[in-house]
């Protein structure tokens, strides 16, 4: 067992998590970060990539909107390279009431957020796809925003002041004595290696899983409904500017144009577990009916991958609504100390990632207030590591940089722009990766082919560097596929079934991949519900480098899926 | 003036062009594109795998996805426990004479079948059931094997191959590097540039030497599927300087294997009189409710009317976009708009990656003489057949099956246009 002392413990690697990792950190703390999965694989990563110029809220909620544009400035600076300054519309559709825009107006004012009417015929000559029908439209500061990169640029802001972040690491226990936080017990997922953390405090930012983490704690339960959201990204860039429907917030109501593709969202359903989020084909349906309100012709559009996130809703009735003052808006903090008496423990829900560096600020205030300390928060005067100040995204870096050196590496990814030397220098870097950790920060595989063509090659290159073996290697890649498969089959339609097809003649048809072996270890639950999108620990533990002598096995196609209850009971190798 | 028109111009489509032009009848083949042999393993296959737990004929019991060693015996079986089967259409010899038929028009590049499934290695190492293969293919059943590759080919690696390979092939394995880009200065050389630098003597010699270079005692050598695109006999003198055999390990596309099989059919398919007419899309097609009278050529940008008197049509399946399912989740058969069998099936998708998808088996229902035919059995046309992927009631990709099932398919529906209609007589 490994030992590690610290002053915070923070549960949880999203981007509230990591915020509140570089607050704490900066002010002088000892802090170390834990997550069960990669960093930003849960919600963080999980969503539409809207940093929020605050239009969505100055109806309903003004003081929302002014954080918003506050923070969508600061971050913009300090992340820069995580942020696309896209701008923003909002538009009425022939379909919506155009007096809601007056309501618009007056809540922009009231937050201070810029907004600029436009006649119609300006929003169509900058974004011609859109319905010639609007009837009004609104400039605003929206931009985009990358969910992951914003991760790991914290992280490595947090590093440099001494905070530690560790991915695969389950935690199983929060220890407490005499009502007081004394520790953590945690898994490193990746090695097997239990892992116990002495703390006198715990940050618990785990979002839709935050309830399991106070039941870890022996506290009667905190009550979290996640609220299920699917997104869906569309080939192209169908607009270069966020599209919001002027409307009172409803499904399918934003279309926000991200790296190479644009993204629609989003519709909100209660869930029991986060862990099992589903695409229903009718919300897909859904996305398509609101796409076609904004965008004439969105169905014939190629679709090209469908996610579902969980948002952090918390609704604890044990905690009356106490401790506003360290709140931001649409945030929930649940001080333990007030609620079962025990001191170092704060749970943190709700939230939204623009306004995440504000709301790390709260919750480390909160934690020193308890502490009876107060320390400057300076989060929002620094540039994190890796960013080049005053520079934002663009969509065109990567042909940039491909353009001078095509004739060095060769590309790997066409669709992404990924060539061999960046895949290369992950890989050694994080040699414990799956490829879905290498796709989060390489984009490999997310484009049309989806891995038809790609992933074989990162198998092959990843056992030709030596980093991982031919055995891993081959079963990290059908853990790859199946996992993209779980976004691709609720979208598959017209110009996508053709590429699904080709894919299968490819991996199937001529390489034969279901007779290739893997090691008998890759099952996945017998659930009949597609699980959370690249799943980290349950597949990941029975996935250990080196930790098991891998027996070959073949994954073979069946014909119908078992039910259920013979699931469980099949025998490995048919899977 | 033409008797037949074909339309497509992968397997099935050659082969029912170059079967009636052989037959004496005028045949235009129309096609958008180069046809989908180039996209795929260059060799035919029959039947690789049984899948779904049915028992073969040849008493190899259940479980699923059992690897084939004799197809024509398990035929029969297969089709029993699948009726609806393309094969159901057909006698097992007409699926045999039919890929006899296909190995006798291009003897140098097909190795004659024997009854039994030849295993051909693939890049990522598996050992692939088909059954008739190029002379580079044949797997001289070695103890030890070299697994050896230029390193400026991105979809080839050697490691990874040679590790799975050791145990699907249950050989000794090893991997090896040459460094050769196509061309001088490459550092991602595709496939098409490698095996035509190989038709190249003096970059052949070269080749060779390098990999004489690498590589240890071993018995034989796996290479890609890259030796040679306009001669085929580059295998052949690789083997000669390296002294052992040489096998070709099948690639992603494109694939150069299928590439040397289109070049050879529609060699064929000129010499026999066929024109070919390629990017050439059919957008549509006029008829009087019982026939086709014409079909809409789309070329250069212009549409016009191409008379019609007997119609194959062979576009394939969803790869190609013949079959499509829209944004609603129906399915189409995109020109014709042909009543599909299987289209009304729940759950044509589910999230199982390793669940064969029931929406792949979606395809066109067609009599014994290939023609689409309605709900209640009926001809749709009298004058269109079709052949090839468009056929429902099989994954091909999984079982290995599609080769045969388009050349069977394509002769059916040829055949069945002789016993309806005699030759126009005339000169073109």
């Amino acid at each position: 067992m490994k030992k590690l002392v610290t002053d915070v413990v923070v549960i949880g690697g999203g981007t509230t998590g990591i915020g509140v990792l570089r607050d704490c950190a900066m002010r002088g703390h000892r802090t170390i970060l834990l997550d069960r999965a990669d960093l930003a694989q849960g919600t963080s990563g999980r969503f539409h990539g809207l940093l929020n110029s605050g239009g969505r809220y100055v109806v309903s909620d003004p003081e929302s909107a002014r954080e918003c544009a506050s923070e969508n400035a600061i971050v913009s600076r300090i992340q820069p390279n995580a942020v696309e300054r896209t701008g923003g519309l909002f538009v009425v559709t022939p379909a919506d009431d155009p007096a809601f825009g007056d309501k618009f107006l007056a809540g922009a004012a009231l937050a201070d957020m810029p907004v600029q009417e436009i006649d119609p015929a300006q929003a169509l000559a900058r974004e011609p796809r859109l319905n010639h029908g609007i009837k009004r439209a609104f400039l605003v500061e929206d931009g985009t925003v990358d969910g992951w990169q914003i991760a790991w640029s914290a992280t490595a802001s947090a590093k440099q002041y001494g905070g530690q972040a560790l991915p695969y690491h389950k935690v199983t226990q929060v220890h407490h004595s005499n009502g007081q936080v004394t520790g953590v017990a945690a898994t490193d997922l990746k090695t097997g290696e239990e892992v116990m953390i002495d703390c006198s405090f715990v940050l618990n930012c785990a979002g839709p899983w935050a309830g399991q983490i106070t039941r870890m704690a022996g506290l009667p339960p905190v009550a979290v409904v996640p609220g299920r959201g699917i997104m869906i990204a569309m080939n192209h860039r169908l607009v270069n500017t966020v599209i919001n429907r002027c409307i009172p917030p409803s499904d399918g109501d934003i279309i926000v144009p991200a790296h190479t593709v644009c993204i629609i969202g989003t519709t909100d359903h209660k869930v029991d577990d986060p862990d099992h989020l589903v695409v229903p084909r009718e919300e897909v349906q859904q996305m398509f009916d609101s796409g076609e309100e904004l965008i004439p012709g969105f169905r014939q559009a190629r679709a090209l991958h469908a996610w579902a996130g969980a948002r952090p809703l918390i609704k604890d009735d044990r905690v009356a609504a106490t401790d506003t003052r360290h709140m931001s808006r649409g945030m929930a903090v649940i001080d333990h100390s007030q609620r079962d008496d025990l001191k170092g423990l704060i749970t943190i829900g709700g939230g939204k990632l623009t306004t995440y560096r504000l709301m790390a600020e709260h919750i480390v205030d909160a934690m020193e207030e308890q502490l009876g300390q107060s320390h400057p928060c300076r989060t929002g005067d620094e540039v994190c590591p890796g960013n080049e100040p005053g520079h934002n995204y663009l969509v065109t870096h990567r042909l940039k940089d491909r353009e001078a050196d095509r004739m060095t590496s060769p590309i790997i990814c066409e669709c992404e722009l990924m060539n061999r030397s960046m895949l290369v220098d992950l890989l050694k870097q994080n040699p414990l990766d799956n490829f879905d950790d290498l796709r989060r920060q390489l984009r490999v595989g997310m484009g049309p082919c989806q891995g038809g063509f790609c992933s074989s090659r990162v198998a092959g290159v990843a056992c030709e560097e030596g980093v991982i073996d031919a055995t891993r290697s081959t079963g990290l890649l059908k853990l790859f596929l199946e996992h993209r498969w779980i976004g691709l089959w609720p979208i598959l339609h017209d110009a996508q079934v053709r590429q699904a097809a080709l894919d299968e003649w490819i991996l199937h048809g001529t390489l034969d991949i279901g007779h290739v072996p893997s090691p008998t270890s890759v099952e996945r639950d017998p659930v009949d519900d597609a699980p959370i999108d690249e799943t980290g620990p349950t597949t990941m533990e029975e996935l250990p480098p080196g930790a098991r002598a891998p027996q070959p096995a073949t994954t073979t196609r069946r014909r119908t899926r078992a039910p259920r209850s013979q699931a469980a009971n099949t025998p490995k190798e048919t899977k | 003036m033409t008797d037949v028109i074909v339309i497509g111009a992968g397997l099935a489509g050659l082969s029912a062009s170059i079967r009636a032009a052989q037959a004496g009848r005028r045949v235009t083949l129309l096609t958008f594109g180069l046809g989908g042999l180039q996209l795929g393993q260059g060799t035919i296959d029959v039947l690789g795998y049984t899948t779904s737990g049915e028992t073969g004929a040849g008493g190899s019991g259940p479980g699923p996805d059992r690897p084939v060693a004799r197809p024509f015996d398990q035929l029969p079986g297969y089709v029993r426990a699948h009726r609806d089967h393309p094969y159901a259409h057909f006698s097992v010899d007409q699926v045999r004479e039919a890929v006899d038929w296909l190995a006798g028009l291009t003897p140098d590049l097909l190795v004659p079948g024997d009854g039994a499934n030849h295993v051909v290695p693939t890049a990522l190492g598996a050992m692939r059931p088909t059954y008739l293969v190029q002379p580079s293919m044949v797997w001289p059943d070695p103890t030890s094997v070299a697994v050896v590759g230029p390193r400026q080919i991105k979809d080839f690696y050697p490691d990874l191959a040679a590790a799975n390979l050791e145990k699907t092939a249950q050989v000794r394995t090893k991997g090896y590097h040459i460094d050769l880009p196509a061309r001088p200065g490459e550092v991602d050389s595709s496939p098409v540039a490698y095996a035509s630098s190989l038709d190249d003597p003096a970059f052949l010699k070269r080749f060779a030497e390098l990999v004489a270079q690498a590589i240890g005692d071993e018995q034989a050598v796996c290479l890609p599927a890259i030796l040679g695109l306009r001669r085929t006999d580059a295998w052949r003198q690789l083997s000669e300087i390296l002294g052992r055999p040489v096998v070709e390990t099948l690639l992603a596309p494109p694939s150069i294997p299928g590439m040397r099989l289109n070049e050879a059919l529609t060699t064929q398919a000129k010499a026999a009189g066929v024109r070919v007419v390629l990017g050439s899309q059919v957008t549509g097609f006029e008829s009087d409710g019982r026939v086709i009278t014409a079909v809409t050529l789309r070329q250069a940008g212009r549409d016009q009317n191409f008379p019609a008197s007997q119609i194959i049509y062979a576009p394939g399946g969803f790869e190609s976009g013949a079959l499509t399912m829209d944004s609603y989740g129906h399915v189409h058969e995109t020109l014709f708009d042909l009543p599909l069998v299987g289209a009304e099936q729940k759950d044509l998708l589910t999230g199982d990656y390793w669940a064969d998808q029931k929406l792949f088996t979606v395809g066109v229902g067609v009599d014994d003489s290939m023609r689409p035919v309605s709900a209640d059995k009926q001809p749709v046309y009298q004058n269109l057949r079709v052949a090839g992927g468009l056929l429902p009631g099989a994954i091909r990709w999984t079982e290995k099956s599609g080769d045969a099932i388009a050349v069977t398919s394509a002769l059916a529906a040829v055949d069945a246009v002789f016993a309806t209609s005699a030759p126009q007589g005339g000169t073109n």
